[in-house]
């Protein structure tokens, strides 16, 4: 093996992938542009789904509204985001199916002398109808309940005062809420479950688009003869291969990792976006970029080597996507373990390939101060192994007649 | 000069199972000598070429290259061969001097060797005008220039041609034969294969009829003609294969 052939072989097989067309779009510009689009389209989704709707007003109909005390009208009619109907607007018609068939967000009705009973101190019931399998009725129905339950205890207050009761006697303990998840790491953990993913996922793409054009497009091209007959070692063609394929799986990890770095930094101190300010607060600086680059590199590792076997196998360019296709299936898809929630890394999943790296990823991202150092070099050397234990394989694949001239 | 020993090839091969593609081939090719390997589709050609080249490796026997054997020093080999067939293809991104150079340093030439034999070469195909254009924007003849000299450009001993004519234009054919003849004239070991009898007959000093993967007869194209009482090449073959 010399190092003289490995260099020519590598230089030249950079040259040309940089040249093609669709590797750049695969290895670079895709994980450049589309990362933190698919991201930011995802986050914008997620936080203006919910919030949306509570800020938009929503239609109440009401039968028997003036029953209502004058204090509870005003209540309602001075709520910024529900609008009071009056049953009478809507004669003849069945409000309780108009809330079932959707075009009713809620139906609310006061029974007759419902002020006086509470003036009474009797009791009485409010119907509220909803369509709890309706985020829109959902949202109505709770934005009511709130009015009411608050009026009700004021209510309540006031009588237990007429009796000379002490207040205290309405609450006989508080339930002190106390979330102790900041924003930011409630939305870290958000990304933290999805990045990794994507990062294998950009990972496997860079490696596959180089792969197929250096393996089959060898034979695809009728180039592959006159490598076979030249004075360099099939070894030395796999190492220099393999070089390019790596380096594009790398850069492609690389660069979306760093693309959606800077696009959180950006969208976090951008104006527009101050709702998705909290959860965009995800801290993506250099020492988890450097240890999620950790497991990353074995990873690809182990990409180039797979994917450049099994592209030299194929007849084809087109036959070699084909297989890469399921490939990416099997090899990428367990990544998806970080979206298991609470799964973490531990001593078994750490020595399993793509699902090391994709839990680490999110430990990184998720809790950046309780990373197991012992796990993550368990992983990395575990996927390492791997790495190697494939790219001596893809060397003697190459090193086989019924690859090289399958017919 | 080319030596080749009872050299044996088998495939296995998925429908028709184990495949002798080559059986005792046996024949010798000297410097100066255009040696044309005869025979139809499937006849063991390529399979044979390739051995000699180093791509596939013998089943038994073996072949000698300019006294180095492909068996024990294949390495050794590459170096005094040069290879071209019709279906060989170029790295389409890159420049045909690009493509030149890329070989040259495979075949360990250093640069200002390279830099030279490519401008030598580039100048007596005329090629000068596309040398800097990338292979895939160049005419079906411009490829085979670029192939030839990538062929050429470490100046091997013996040179070998696998069908380098099928699928080309009368002039592009033209530009392969007279450079076959310029290496056969420059002291070259030249072995060629082709099923175009009339090919054979215009270019081989000796041929060597082969079938089902064995060598027939070998000998000048006149021997041949006269030992089996024909007036071409074309009944010569058929009576040596036939009879
Ligand atoms: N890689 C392979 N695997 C299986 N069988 C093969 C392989 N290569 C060649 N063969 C078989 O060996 C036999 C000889 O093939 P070869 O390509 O050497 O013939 P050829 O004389 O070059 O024919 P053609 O004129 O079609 O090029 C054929 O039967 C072919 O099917
Ligand atoms: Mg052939």
């Amino acid at each position: 093996m010399q190092t003289k052939n490995i260099k020519t072989i590598f230089l030249k097989e950079l040259k040309d992938t940089l040249r093609d067309r669709r590797t750049m779009i695969f290895a670079f510009l895709m994980p450049v542009l589309m990362m933190p689009v698919i991201m930011i389209g995802i986050l914008k989704l997620q936080v203006s789904a919910v919030s949306d709707i509570r800020k938009e007003k929503q239609v109440v109909v009401v039968e028997g509204f003036d029953r209502l005390p004058a204090e509870l009208q005003a209540r309602f009619e001075s709520h910024d985001s529900l609008t009071i109907k009056l049953s009478t607007e809507y004669p003849g018609e069945d409000l309780k199916q108009e809330v079932t068939s959707g075009r009713i967000p809620v139906f609310m009705s006061v029974p007759e002398r419902f002020s006086q009973s509470l003036d009474l101190e009797s009791q009485t019931d409010i119907e509220v109808y909803y369509d709890g399998a309706e985020d829109r009725s959902s949202v109505a129905y709770e934005k009511i309940r709130r009015v009411l339950t608050n009026h009700r205890e004021g209510v309540v207050t006031s009588r237990v005062l007429k009796r000379n009761l002490p207040e205290e006697l309405l609450t006989p303990y508080n339930i002190l809420d106390i979330d102790l998840a900041p924003p930011a790491k409630q939305g870290a953990r958000f990304f933290a479950m999805l990045i990794p993913y994507f990062i294998v996922l950009t990972c496997f793409l860079g490696a596959m688009s180089p792969a197929t054009d250096l393996g089959a497009g060898e034979k695809e091209r009728g180039t592959i003869e006159t490598l076979l007959v030249a004075p360099a070692t099939r070894g030395e063609f796999v190492i220099g291969k393999y070089m390019v394929v790596l380096l594009t799986s790398v850069s492609a990890g690389i660069l979306s990792l760093t693309s959606m770095a800077l696009s959180f930094k950006y969208f976090a101190n951008s104006k527009e976006f101050i709702d998705l300010k909290n959860m965009m607060n995800v801290q993506i600086g250099f020492e988890s970029i450097a240890l999620i680059l950790m497991v990353v590199l074995p990873l690809a590792g182990i990409f180039a080597a797979i994917t450049l076997a099994v592209s030299i196998f194929a007849k084809s360019a087109k036959e070699a996507q084909g297989y890469l296709g399921m490939l990416n299936f099997m090899l990428v898809f367990p990544a998806f373990v970080s979206m298991i929630p609470g799964m973490k890394i531990s001593m078994q999943t750490a020595l399993i390939p793509v699902i090391n790296t994709s839990l680490i990823i999110k430990s990184v991202l998720s809790e950046p101060d309780a990373i197991n150092w012992g796990l993550v070099l368990v992983a990395f050397f575990a996927t390492f192994a791997v790495a190697a234990a494939c790219l001596v394989f893809c060397k003697k694949w190459f090193e086989r007649e019924e690859v090289l001239f399958r017919m | 000069m080319i030596e080749t020993k009872d050299l044996c090839k088998n495939f296995k091969d998925k429908k028709r199972g184990e495949v002798r593609a080559v059986d005792h081939v046996t024949f010798r090719c000297k410097p100066g000598e255009v040696f044309g390997l005869l025979g139809p589709n499937g006849a063991g050609k390529t399979t044979t070429l390739r051995i000699i080249s180093t791509a596939l490796k013998p089943s038994s026997g073996t072949a000698v290259i300019n006294g180095v054997d492909v068996v024990t020093d294949p390495q050794g080999v590459r170096r005094q061969i040069g290879f071209l067939s019709g279906n060989t293809g170029l790295y389409g991104r890159l420049t045909a001097k690009e493509m030149v150079a890329y070989f040259g340093r495979l075949y360990g030439m250093d640069e200002s060797k390279i830099e030279k034999r490519t401008n030598e070469l580039f100048t007596l195909l005329d090629m000068n005008t596309f040398a800097n254009v990338r292979n895939e924007k160049l005419s079906t003849g411009m490829k085979q220039k670029v192939s030839i000299v990538r062929s050429v450009l470490h100046d091997p001993p013996v040179m070998v041609f696998d069908e380098p004519t099928s699928g080309l234009d009368v002039m592009s054919s033209r530009t392969i034969v007279d450079f076959i003849k310029t290496c056969r004239d420059s002291g070259k070991c030249v072995i060629f294969s082709t099923h175009i009898m009339s090919e054979a007959m215009r270019l081989c000093d000796r041929v060597a009829i082969i079938h089902n993967g064995r060598i027939y007869r070998e000998g000048t194209v006149n021997d041949l003609l006269v030992q089996t009482g024909m007036n071409n090449l074309e009944d010569a073959f058929i009576k040596i294969v036939e009879g």
